[in-house]
């Protein structure tokens, strides 16, 4: 399953080039992906106080999602949000933003 | 007012060319090539949401969203205007980035009537139309007389200020009429309601005004719950800064409200206690808003019971209903909540029109409330799918910790206004 949610996070990264009814299958990473832009904006284009994140790669955004999950690095609130997702997934949640990025 | 068919209003908005361009077939409900058509009743964080998404999710779905006002005042940091510290303006969203950006046909009406089963509605400025599917995300509107004396008439004495707007200003103005050594009485609801740690913000902030200006006066809040929302963080920030001006009165120590009178300005407790306020914000209890109580789409909790993965409503298809309306719990009614939501029905509706599969959808809530300017406190939940209903994930998310330094709290307060400032994008812009 965890190798599978990734894939299909990739998948979405690709979504218009696909036919859609190999995206909207299973769970799906982009509707995920948007409830974060809540608080980072659009895409993670954040206006204001919050990071943004939109002109990151998805090594660094996993990277920084990761070492909030370990407790390596401080935070205020997303050490309590990344607890929400396997690491699988916040790896698929950093593709689909990057990938959502260099479009 | 013209009446629209969807034909011709299919016809003015640009026909079949786009679909064909994208190579879309088969969209469901619609014969012989016509675009999709969403309509969305109501602009709020849900609403507006739910429109941008369905446009960016798949332009071949044509979206009208009905809105009556050209300018939206949102509940978050409407407590902020209350208190003097930001000024109206500051929690106004207009549509035009709706309109232009995504191609959105925004009409500022009201619907005054659904046929479900038709799936056509009719709106009080005369106009009729059609839809293939709908997202209906009216708020709140409030159940008058449900607390004795409590009416349309009395709220402009007792304002509820919990629809943003005329009557956030209406409290701050009475607020800043208050003589120093004044009383302010603040009376929430019992759950389920719109926006949960809401009053024990505004009374924090009423507080926070009050020292400043007023500090001989005192915010009572008088409850008809024996706890609340993000609590301990509440009563630890109220012990540090405002000890001697903010009294919480539960339900245990007959915190629950009967009766009120304007004429009076007093609020009277089911054992009899009379309380007299020179400013009295009285939270009635709250049910869907009115045109989904209208459509029947609510049961008797007064809330519209839907389907947690698509929020299609169980009483009538076609029609799905999110935010404060919907019971969707566990979510709290935040505008987090609605706005989650919002992109999880735009891909649900997005598949069903193309009679697809629905995507497991994911949700989240992120509530941010301030006990001061530089002093802000949080609240986070993840959600996804347990089958069809929405399940908290366990061990992820809850509030800020107590006991954290200055420094955290400013954080989080900065944080709080960079929140306020990414969901207004997300949702209108």
């Amino acid at each position: 399953m965890k190798g599978r949610t990734r894939s299909l996070g990739l998948l979405a990264a690709i979504a218009f080039t696909v036919a859609p009814a190999a995206v909207h299958a299973a769970d799906d990473i982009s509707v995920i992906v948007d409830a974060c832009a809540g608080c980072h904006g659009t895409d993670a284009r954040s206006p204001g106080e919050m990071p943004g994140f939109s002109d990151k790669t998805a090594e660094k955004i996993a990277k920084v999602m990761l070492e909030y999950k370990s407790g390596e690095k401080e935070a205020t609130i997303m050490d309590r949000v990344v607890k929400g997702y396997s690491e699988a997934q916040l790896q698929a949640i950093a593709e689909e933003f990057a990938a959502r990025n260099s479009r | 007012m013209t009446k629209i068919t969807r034909r011709t209003f299919n016809g003015i908005l640009g026909g079949v060319g786009a679909a064909a361009a994208l190579g879309v077939t088969g969209c469901a409900n619609v014969g012989g090539g016509g675009r999709p058509h969403v309509v969305v009743v109501g602009g709020g964080f849900g609403g507006a949401t739910a429109a941008k998404y369905i446009r960016r999710r798949d332009p071949s779905v044509q979206v009208t969203l009905i809105e009556p006002s050209e300018t939206y005042y949102t509940c978050p940091f409407s407590n902020t205007v209350i208190a003097g510290i930001n000024r109206i303006n500051f929690i106004a969203q207009k549509y035009n980035k709706l309109a232009d950006k995504y191609d959105i046909n925004v009409i500022h009406d009201r619907v005054e009537a659904i046929d479900p089963a038709k799936r056509t509605l009719v709106t009080a400025g005369g106009t009729s139309m059609s839809y293939d599917r709908m997202v209906m995300s009216p708020g709140i509107s409030f159940k008058w007389g449900a607390i004795d004396g409590y009416d349309e008439a009395a709220a402009e004495r007792m304002p509820h200020a919990w629809n943003a707007g005329q009557q956030t200003e209406l409290l701050r103005k009475q607020l800043a009429a208050m003589d120093d050594g004044g009383t302010v009485l603040i009376c929430p609801p019992k759950n389920p309601f719109r926006c949960p740690p809401g009053p024990y913000e505004r009374a924090s902030l009423i507080a926070y005004y009050l020292k400043r200006n007023k500090p001989r006066s005192k915010v009572l809040i008088l409850d008809p719950k024996d706890a609340f929302a993000k609590q301990g963080l509440f009563v630890e920030g109220w012990d540090k800064m405002y000890a001697d001006l903010i009294e919480w009165v539960p339900a245990a120590k007959d915190g629950t409200i009967a009766s009120v009178s304007a004429a009076d300005m007093t609020v009277e407790s089911e054992l009899g206690e009379v309380h007299k306020g020179d400013v009295i914000n009285v939270i009635p209890p709250q049910q869907a808003g009115a045109i989904a109580v209208r459509t029947g789409l609510t049961d008797g909790s007064g809330f519209c019971p839907v389907d947690q993965m698509t929020f299609e409503s169980t009483i009538h298809p076609g029609i799905h209903v999110i935010g404060d309306a919907s019971i969707a719990s566990p979510m709290p009614k935040s505008g987090y909540s609605a706005n989650s939501q919002g992109k999880a029905v735009a891909a649900a509706v997005v598949a069903m029109l193309k009679g697809q599969a629905v995507p497991t959808p994911g949700f989240m809530n992120t509530c941010y409330s301030l006990l001061a300017p530089d002093y802000g406190i949080s609240v986070a939940a993840i959600y996804r799918m347990d089958g069809n209903k929405i399940a908290g994930v366990k061990g992820a998310g809850g509030v800020s910790p107590t006991g954290a330094q200055y420094q955290f709290r400013k954080k989080e307060a900065d944080f709080a206004e960079g929140w306020y400032a990414s969901i207004a994008q997300d949702s209108w812009a």
